[in-house]
């Protein structure tokens, strides 16, 4: 029983002991496999995955994606740390999609591959710092920049003219005040003080991929004292037919000048390029402030142009250069434009192209856009509108308001040219709006309902002068009833025609007093009445008490 | 009135943005009479020796090269650009041993510089809006193309016929703009 127990352990702890044996294989095997690239060097890391560090060892091998053929890393074979490096140029190729497989080995017995997930080298690759060179002047500092990586970078080989340089400049003493800017490889940062310590350090990009790489080491370096011949300053150049004309400012006296100009791709390639510039005809020791060459001795293209002075006390440093294109002098005609009102709240522009302009062939070589600014006549708020077409409408405009326009003509995406001068400015007023059309309508209507009330308003004032003034002379109608017999009309109205006389006999002379005193009864009653008074008008001085109230007159009644 | 102030707005950023999508018309044009000139340009120089081209030479060049027309606008810019730039990365080398002329290799070199010039704008609103396209695995073809280039000159250090031979590739590849830029229509 106890020897079967024995023999029990004895097989187990013997079985230990074999067993980490054979499971030798999956246990050497490396793990989390790293790869960095920094410019032209690859840095392979992993971790190793068997406790017992000794006598292990790793290699590495890499194939391009897609063939058969491994190939050993040299920089990479039985290394004892977990850390090995290589360099591009063994890969030969680093656009190619490239997978790399690493292994531990101890003694005889080799673990499986690690293949790391392939990749293209260059896509994956880091911009390392660049190499800087540093000159000071007196306001400038002269940068030259190498790209990063070696001269024979594979890696940077076909990008060495695209690198762009952000630099960050500061004065050693304040940090605080730092500049950035974007420089090619050889230029000059300017702008600055003399006398004073600068610091600054360097990052190379590639600006059409959007990669940035690491920052160069911090350089500090002295500007000089301020040199006794100043430098020229504010360069410009302007066309003239077929001359250009250099202009600078220098306002101190007795000097001479002289003007270089440099072809601009040079600047993209890195190196000494200092023998590129090349003397401007007639701008050699030219005593004035400015100087002119004619424009056949620049082929087409873009250049920058330099200055400096010369005096008895020495010659200064070049002045800030300038770019300068010989596209940006094309000359373009300015337009012309006219304006109608077509609505009340918008404007029709038409652009037309001026008579001299016409002729020449530059419109057919260079599509034209055309920048027009317009604004309202009272205000100053411009608005600015880049326009295709030549007929176009501005909408959405207040009625019965001012408006300007004027255009100049560019050429199309080309913004380096600077295009026409602006056309004559043309104003118009937009029509009368619809707030102003609903007055007119309300206006209009008002007037046309007033009429007949006027018109009734005036004729009862004619009336009542009619009254006043001239009394109509024709008898109230009721008069006419009983004077319908034709004499005594007659008689009454005119007095043309024979009259013959009708005599009342009167038999009795009570009658008439009785029918005189029904008569006042009803005369009191019918006092105030417009009605004609039945009474035939008999005048009584008899009875002036009783007949007081009988009207003497007959009432006089207005006919309407 | 807030509004109206709105929709004025609106209108008027409508015509800006007409204005600034690229109409690639004068782009063509210039592209064009570009070409046309560096091809002028580099047939003045010497293409002797002959023997020189004589052996044949495989530098690779991307599938894609062989049919222009299947690039869409935006990916043509892409290799346009690439291939200008490359163009004048090695016409940037030491070409002393041939004798051509400096002249007509800087105004070359300038001709190159402004085309870039022009694209660049253009090539980096399409970078932006797009991550990876067809544009983007032909570009590293032609970098391997261009690579193999300079490796061959780097190798025959920067000889005469090396130089016969890279001159010939680059006026094939000139014809080979030429024919994309006719696909940049509208």
């Amino acid at each position: 029983m106890l020897a079967l127990l024995g023999a029990t352990t004895l097989m187990l702890v013997a079985g230990r002991w074999v067993l980490p044996a054979a499971s030798g294989e999956a246990n050497l095997k490396p793990e989390n496999v790293e790869i960095h690239i920094i410019d032209d060097n690859f840095f392979l890391k992993w971790n190793s995955s068997s406790e017992s560090v000794k006598n292990v060892t790793f290699s590495a091998d890499y194939q391009i994606l897609g063939t058969d053929n491994w190939k050993k890393l040299s920089g990479c074979q039985h290394i004892t740390s977990t850390k090995c490096n290589f360099s591009s140029v063994e890969l030969e190729n680093v656009f190619e999609k490239i997978e790399l497989r690493i292994r531990a080995e101890e003694g005889n017995n080799t673990s499986t591959w690690y293949e790391v997930e392939p990749f293209v080298p260059f896509l994956e690759a880091q911009i390392g710092p660049p190499d800087v060179h540093l000159e000071a002047e007196d306001k400038a500092i002269i940068l030259s920049i190498s790209p990063p990586g070696t001269k024979d970078s594979i890696m940077w080989a076909m990008d060495r003219s695209s690198f762009r340089y952000s630099v960050v400049i500061w004065k050693n003493s304040s940090s605080l005040e730092e500049r950035t800017e974007t420089v090619y490889p050889e230029d000059k940062i300017y702008k600055l003080s003399p006398e004073i310590t600068y610091c600054l350090k360097v990052k190379a990009e590639l600006r059409l991929q959007s990669r940035v790489g690491c920052y160069s080491p911090v350089y500090c370096i002295n500007t000089t004292e301020r040199h006794k011949v100043p430098s020229p300053e504010n360069i410009q150049i302007n066309a003239d037919n077929q001359i250009y004309v250099l202009k600078w400012d220098y306002p101190y006296e007795n000097a001479t000048f002289q003007a270089q100009w440099l072809r601009a791709f040079f600047k993209k390639i890195p190196g000494n390029h200092s023998d590129k510039w090349k003397q401007i005809p007639n701008c050699e020791n030219v005593t004035s402030t400015h100087c002119v060459f004619p424009r056949e001795v620049s082929s087409r293209g873009i250049y920058y142009v330099r200055v400096r002075a010369s005096n008895g006390n020495g010659t200064s440093f070049w002045s800030e250069e300038k770019e300068f294109n010989t596209e940006m002098k094309t000359i373009i005609f300015p337009p012309v434009i006219s304006v109608k009102s077509v609505t009340d709240d918008s404007l029709h522009v038409s652009v037309g192209a001026s008579e001299e302009s016409e002729n020449m062939s530059v419109n057919q070589l260079y599509p034209l856009i055309y920048e027009v600014i317009f604004w309202e006549n009272t205000s100053n708020a411009e608005r600015k509108v880049l326009e295709k077409r030549t007929n176009f409408i501005f909408p959405d405009l207040k009625p019965l308001t001012v408006y300007c326009v004027k255009a100049r003509a560019l050429i199309e995406n080309d913004r380096r040219n600077k295009g026409s001068s602006f056309s004559d400015t043309v104003c118009e007023k937009t029509k009368p709006g619809n707030t102003s059309k609903t007055w007119l309508i309300v206006g209009t209507c008002t007037a046309l309902f007033s009429i007949p009330v006027v018109i009734y308003v005036v004729s009862v004032f004619l009336r009542c002068v009619k009254y006043v003034f001239f009394p109509s002379s024709k008898p109230p109608s009721s008069v006419d009833e009983y004077f319908s017999d034709q004499p005594l009309r007659n008689l009454l109205l005119s007095t043309s025609e024979e009259q013959t006389e009708r005599c009342f006999i009167i038999e009795n002379a009570s009658i008439i007093t009785e029918i005189e005193e029904t008569d006042e009864i009803d005369e009191v009653h019918k006092k105030y009445s417009s009605q004609t008074s039945q009474d035939s008008g008999n005048y009584s001085n008899e009875d002036e008490n009783s007949g007081s109230k009988i009207s003497e007159e007959f009432p006089q009644q207005d006919s309407v | 009135m807030t509004h109206r102030c709105l929709l004025q707005m609106v209108l008027l950023l409508c015509f800006s943005t007409t204005a600034l999508s690229r109409s690639y018309s004068l782009l063509r044009f210039q592209q064009r009479r570009s070409l046309a000139l560096c091809q002028k340009l580099l047939r003045q120089l010497p293409s002797t020796p002959q023997h020189c081209l004589e052996a044949r030479m495989d530098f690779q060049m991307p599938e894609e090269m062989k049919q222009a027309q299947q690039f869409q606008k935006e990916d043509a810019i892409l290799v346009i650009y690439e291939m200008l730039q490359q163009i004048f990365n090695i016409l940037t080398r030491d070409f002393s041993s041939t004798g051509w002329s400096e002249t007509i290799i800087e105004d070359l070199l300038e001709e190159l510089y402004e085309q870039m010039n022009h694209l660049e704008p253009i090539q980096k609103e399409i970078m932006q809006k797009q991550n990876s396209t067809m544009g983007d695995t032909t570009v590293l073809h032609l970098r391997k193309y261009y690579f193999n280039l300079v490796q061959y000159l780097k190798s025959k250090e920067y000889n005469r016929c090396a130089w016969t031979v890279v001159r010939v590739q680059i006026l094939r590849n000139f014809s080979f703009l030429t024919r994309l830029t006719g696909y940049l229509r509208e």
